[in-house]
């Protein structure tokens, strides 16, 4: 299953699906906040949300799983 | 059998291909940001229309049988060359809302020129604050891009009630004149077309330009009718004074000097009168055939291409939100020539991009941010902390020092799109040299001969909006553009307030004080820093030369290539470049 990786160290700003959510190819769903800069997390690939592994405010590191599409 | 072909043509015919199509999830999730840009682009042509629509209304001169500049710029000026410049510039918020004069880059009978003319729909084309400046601005322009300045003048002299604001100092009403003759000195000839009553500075603004074609009721005069009638005051005036002076004023039947029954019948300044206002027009658009300009096959390297991808994705790709980052070379796809870019060291300094484009066939340099997180970057920052783009560090402020040094040699005008937050700082920073490497990099502007145009994009801050050749770089910055995402400031309003009242924090906090009124402060300095950063502040108060929608930045950019390709002062023989072997390795 498709899992939605952070692309870089930082904080969870805002999550912007829920789990069964239907989304597209590039849809916005997480935005993670990092040395000033909001980096949008897209989809990439179409589903359904099955996981959120995160909340707003955690800390993630590079390579962690935010999300999972089914 | 004859065979031709543009130079170097293994390098320029066919350049790496850049950008990519937007795709559909790409423009859904963009509209919202499509809209943000156009709230501001509406609120930038309100500003616009109510500039157009100073002083009197346009009907009164009509019904005169007149001309407004506006109708005079359309006669005058080629279909679809025209970008206006300093439209919403009002440095000392004149009551007159604008200075009075109204000037662009354009092409008049195929050829390039700055043209600048009177609005005379304000009080008859007065002397009013600012103007001064707006004009210097645009013979500096003419100098720089070495091409002809044109004149549309209507000019009553100085706004009398307000003449301590015009007349006198350094960079005064005064002083074009001077750079008229400076002009003149350099070989860039001044067009005049002359209209309507021009007494003192307007006979001064009549007289200095090179060749002076005039409407047959125009005139230039030393002074006007009433100063020459003379007045004989006492240093006031009472009922006495007063009424010699209605009977006086009802009396005078004299007409203004320096009519064209002087001034083209006996002393021969004028060299046409036209008893039609587009007459005077027609006669500017004969001399502008007559004006020094190569044919542009002399300076292309490849045949004239649009962008492969499209303008109006540019309102989708440049993010509203200034914490957003964005791909910078997808832009530069919207801008250039068949979107095709030959990149200098892509792999070194990766904070930022330069390198070749062509603008309707011309070579030209870019140079620009790259946005983003840059993992493992600036060396001299490694396990510390990663490089951000719209910064400059050690790697991208040598890359662009070099490159600018190699386009002074090729004779590429440059183009900087920029979006900076600033050069890096702390002790690392300093140890790895940017101070001097960001002057280092002003050094390398100043000792070309080239003409550059900057781009503000989005962010304007910091000693980085000077080193990428903002209008600061006065030998070489033609013009810098604003668009409808622009902010310019010497750091962010939260970084401000908070460098600003630290301290007085941390001193109101030990006193046991409430430090509600500090924080009021802050937050009213963030909001400041907010209103005088917008992009209709930046166009007002001089900060860019025009805000321009992103859509029509390629019109300028290619305003600025060709009027620099016109009739430049040096050349560099095409085969005889350096930068594209460079590139190539």
């Amino acid at each position: 299953m498709p899992e939605l990786l952070a692309p870089i160290a930082g904080n969870v700003w805002k999550i912007l699906i829920a789990v069964g959510d239907k989304v597209e190819l590039d849809d916005e769903v997480i935005i993670l906040e990092a040395l000033k800069m909001e980096t949008p997390i897209y989809c990439d690939d179409s589903g359904t949300i099955t996981e959120i592994r995160v909340k707003e405010g955690d800390a993630v590191n590079e390579g962690d799983v935010l999300a999972v599409i089914g | 059998m004859s065979r031709k072909q543009t130079p170097l043509r293994p390098y320029f015919e066919k350049m790496p291909g850049i950008g990519k199509e937007l795709r559909e999830g790409e423009v859904r999730r963009s509209q919202e940001n499509l809209a943000l840009v156009r709230e501001q682009e509406e609120l930038l042509a309100r500003e616009v229309e109510r500039v157009k629509n100073a002083g009197i209304p346009a009907e009164k001169i009509h019904q005169r049988g007149g001309m407004t500049i506006y109708d005079r710029l359309e006669y005058l000026v080629d279909d679809g060359t025209w970008c206006p410049l300093h439209t919403l510039y009002n440095p000392t918020d004149n009551e007159e809302g604008c200075t009075g004069v109204v000037n662009g880059i354009g092409k008049i009978e195929g050829r390039w020129a700055v043209i600048i003319g009177f609005d005379n729909k304000v009080m008859a084309g007065a002397w009013i604050a600012g103007q001064a400046e707006n004009i210097l601005m645009v013979t500096d322009m003419a100098k720089r891009l070495n091409v002809p300045l044109v004149w549309l003048t209507n000019c009553s002299g100085v706004k009398l009630m307000e003449q301590e604001t015009v007349y006198a100092g350094r960079r005064s009403n005064g002083a074009p004149f001077y750079r008229h003759a400076d002009l003149n000195h350099l070989g860039i000839p001044i067009l005049n077309g002359i209209y309507g009553t021009n007494p003192a500075g307007g006979g001064y603004q009549g007289i200095s330009p090179t060749v002076l074609i005039a409407h047959d009721g125009a005139n230039i005069a030393v002074g006007g009718a009433g100063i020459v009638g003379g007045m004989n005051p006492r240093g006031h005036f009472d009922a006495e004074t007063a009424r010699a002076l209605i009977d006086g004023t009802r009396a005078f039947k004299g007409k203004a000097p320096g009519r064209v029954e002087t001034h083209f019948d006996q002393t021969a300044y004028f060299r046409e009168v036209h008893d039609t206002e587009q007459g005077v027009l027609d006669g500017i658009k004969d001399y502008m055939r007559m004006m020094p300009a190569y044919d542009p096959v002399m300076f292309r390297v490849a045949e004239p291409a649009e962008p492969k991808l499209p303008a109006g994705d540019l309102d989708m790709l440049l993010p509203a939100n200034q914490k957003r980052p964005y791909d910078a070379i997808q832009i530069l796809a919207r801008l250039v020539d068949n979107s095709e870019f030959m990149e200098y060291r892509p792999d070194y300094g990766r904070e930022v991009f330069a390198g070749i484009a062509k603008i309707d066939g011309f070579p030209v340099a870019f140079i620009g941010n790259n946005q983003g997180i840059f993992p493992d970057y600036p060396a001299y920052a490694e396990g510390e902390y990663p490089g951000v783009g719209g910064k400059h560090y050690r790697e991208g402020l040598i890359k662009q020092g070099e490159f600018v040094t190699l386009c002074g040699r090729d004779n590429l005008p440059i183009i900087w799109l920029q979006d900076t937050t600033g050069i890096d700082v702390g002790d690392l920073a300093e140890e790895a040299e940017l101070l001097a490497l960001g002057q280092s990099l002003v050094y390398s502007i100043e000792q070309t001969e080239l003409s550059m145009m900057c781009v503000v994009l989005r962010k304007g801050t910091a000693a980085a909006h000077y080193i990428m050749c903002g209008p600061q770089a006065n030998n070489n910055n033609a013009f810098t553009l604003g668009t409808p995402l622009t902010e310019i400031y010497v750091m962010h309003g939260e970084t401000a307030a908070a460098a600003s009242y630290a301290r007085r924090l941390v001193k109101e906090e030990d006193a046991g004080n409430d430090l509600t009124p500090v924080l009021d402060k802050m937050n009213q300095m963030i909001q400041d820093y907010q209103d005088k950063s917008r992009p209709a502040y930046c166009a007002k108060s001089g900060f860019v030369d025009e805000i321009v929608p992103l859509t029509e930045l390629r019109n300028y950019i290619k305003a600025f290539t060709g009027a620099n390709y016109q009739n430049p002062r040096s050349i560099t023989p095409v085969h005889q470049m350096l930068l594209p072997r460079i590139i190539k390795g």
